[in-house]
């Protein structure tokens, strides 16, 4: 390679390559930083315009307010606990149902696969899935986010495929020394699938973290609402306006609806912003792992 | 005679005893039965109920009588739906932008991969991997949220335009029912290309480097090896995913975001462009309780999207040999 001279070609597109990678890294995180910073201004200060780079009158008063909205604060709360409800629930019954048709002697096998594989190709309508839910009296009701996404059979098909890869004397010598099924599930398995778990608690998380569905359109009580149901409400700026009149009393001066809906922004994109970098190759991992058994 | 009933006798005993066997082999292994039972017992009230609860699309549904009990209408329903023009008019922008958004957010991404293979430096490269992804973990309220900021007339958009002198007046984008696709093809290309990209990206780091060298010492050029290794390389990849996203067609593609858009990021100046059928389909049947109305509708979208998947399974056995089921 040492010998390998440059030519212009190659300068051409090295030269290339980079700056049109600079011009997505730019178009890709620029948006999301100029909440931030928006967010961190002072609101009829931003108001002037060209406020680019940094923050111009720095302020805490937008979450200041923002914080003070007992609904959106509620609404806070209530995604976090519908994220960690609906994970753990999930994560755990899919590991438990896939160990179980993992075994290859398993009586029905065939058949329950099948069951599966249906639902990956065929689904319901939206209407009779509401309509199920409201049988079950689901709707308005915080398990609305937990039970409909407990199982999902491509997980199911992403833990057989680890589960099926585990090495068999490591189980036949944990069942000569007495261990049962559930035992053996609990002591051995799961722990040595946690990489597995993590990747698909990091998928299903996100996804009831942003999901706005459900709360749109499955609840109407207040106090069940998540957040992204309430950035839809103050998504036009008119509609913040009358959002903020309704809640906010007693807001700081410098404040506008604008800057408040920045706040709201901020305060749902940071918490996945924050922890992404660090969690971001368990992702690539599940994605890869998801396609290639697909 | 006699014989006969003892072959009958022998017959039963033997299916007896199989039976046993069975059941004795399903006791054995009741706890894996039980791990395995309350999962299959969930994909049959939370998949299975619901597929078969389309069957109102071919009833007079009403909420006293239930879906059993409701009155059978035939196609009373889907003819309703074939002379409704709010129908075709969902039809046309659900197919106009779907296709509009399958070309570009199915090609950018590989471009990207393999822009991105030519960078030079290793951390910078791995950097603007990493940061590509981010759009792809916000909510659809996010990014829309964002977008309708910035696309506004007094946005940043707007002014960037302004002073670069390409627009003279501020254009509002969202009310220009013409823009809608490519505003939409956008944003989906702001969210996921960094996303999407990476399996062509791994693909990529696959291939030996042993076939560059060698291509480099032939004096190949830079774009030379770009188009006869890089490329035929990740070819079966991209085959393989666009016959698996063909069936995701009619949501919009590999990124699946036709609804979030129209619900999100319509309004009554784009709806010429930005009303798609599943966002035709939840407010019938959601806002306006026309319950066997809208799963008429959402049949015939699956009934579309079913002969796509099909299509494309027939289409990669042909071209490529292989079946995806």
């Amino acid at each position: 390679m040492a010998i390998y001279k440059k030519t212009y070609e190659d300068i051409i597109i090295d030269v290339l390559s980079i700056s049109i990678a600079l011009i997505v890294l730019v178009t890709t995180l620029y948006p999301i930083y100029y909440c931030f910073i928006y967010s961190f201004n002072e609101g009829t200060d931003a108001a002037i315009g060209s406020l680019y780079l940094l923050p111009r009158k720095f302020t805490f008063s937008n979450y200041a307010t923002v914080l003070r909205q007992k609904s959106l604060f509620l609404s806070f709360a209530m995604t976090v606990a519908r994220t960690l409800a609906g994970t753990l629930t999930s994560v755990l019954f899919t590991a438990v149902v896939s160990y179980g048709l993992s075994k290859k002697h398993l009586m029905f096998r065939k058949t329950y696969m099948m069951i599966g594989i249906v639902t990956l190709y065929f689904s319901g309508g939206l209407v009779p899935n509401y309509l199920l839910l409201k049988q079950l009296h689901l709707l308005n009701n915080f398990l609305v986010y937990i039970i409909p996404s407990l199982l999902s059979f491509f997980n199911v098909l992403l833990f057989i495929a680890f589960f099926s890869e585990l090495p068999e004397a490591l189980e036949e010598s944990a069942r000569i020394d007495g261990a049962r099924n559930i035992t053996l599930f609990l002591k051995i398995v799961l722990p040595l699938s946690a990489p597995t778990m993590a990747t698909i608690a990091l998928f299903n998380g996100v996804g009831h973290w942003n999901d706005w569905f459900a709360p749109a359109f499955y609840i109407t009580n207040e106090k069940l609402i998540t957040l992204p149901a309430i950035l839809m409400r103050i998504m036009s700026l008119a509609s913040a306006q009358q959002e903020m009149q309704k809640h906010v009393h007693n807001s700081v001066p410098t404040t506008t609806p604008e800057s408040i809906r920045y706040a709201t922004l901020v305060v749902a994109i940071a918490p996945i912003t924050l922890v992404y970098p660090f969690i971001q190759k368990y992702f690539v991992k599940g994605m890869m792992v998801g396609s290639i058994k697909a | 005679m006699i014989r006969l009933i003892g072959q009958k006798n022998s017959n039963i005993n033997t299916i007896k005893q199989y039976g046993n066997r069975q059941l004795n082999k399903f006791r054995k292994q009741l706890s894996l039965q039980l791990m395995v039972l309350p999962g299959i017992l969930f994909l049959i009230i939370f998949c299975y109920v619901p597929m078969f609860g389309n069957v109102i699309a071919f009833k007079d549904y009403s909420i006293t009588d239930g879906i059993l009990n409701s009155p059978w209408a035939g196609f009373k329903y889907f003819s309703q739906v074939f002379s409704d023009d709010d129908f075709y008019l969902t039809m046309r922008n659900t197919i106009g932008m779907s296709s509009v958004k399958f070309v570009f957010t199915f090609i950018i991404p590989v471009i990207f991969a393999i822009m991105l293979n030519e960078i030079p430096f290793l951390k910078f490269k791995k950097f603007v991997q990493t940061g590509s992804y981010l759009p792809h973990f916000l909510s659809y309220v996010v990014v829309a949220t964002i977008w309708m900021v910035f696309l506004d007339p007094k946005g940043l958009v707007n002014t960037i335009l302004l002073n670069t002198g390409i627009i003279k007046s501020p254009v509002e984008f969202l009310a220009e029912s013409r823009l809608f696709w490519w505003i939409g093809t956008f944003i989906d290309c702001w969210k996921e290309t960094g996303w999407n990209a990476i399996i062509y990206i791994a693909a990529i780091a696959g291939i030996s480097p042993e076939l560059y060298e060698a291509a480099i010492t032939d004096g190949a050029s830079r774009i030379k090896r770009i188009m006869h290794i890089t490329l035929p390389s990740i070819s079966n990849t991209v085959i393989v995913l666009l016959i698996l996203n063909i069936g995701n067609l009619l949501n919009g593609g590999p990124v699946g975001s036709n609804f979030d858009q129209s619900y999100l990021l319509g309004n009554v100046f784009n709806r010429d462009t930005s009303y798609v059928v599943q966002n035709y389909i939840v407010n019938i049947g959601l806002n306006q309780m026309r319950y066997s109305f809208s799963t008429a509708v959402s049949c015939i979208l699956s009934v579309i999207s079913l002969i796509l998947v099909i299509a494309a399974n027939y289409g990669s056995k042909k071209v490529a040999n292989r079946s995806i089921f």
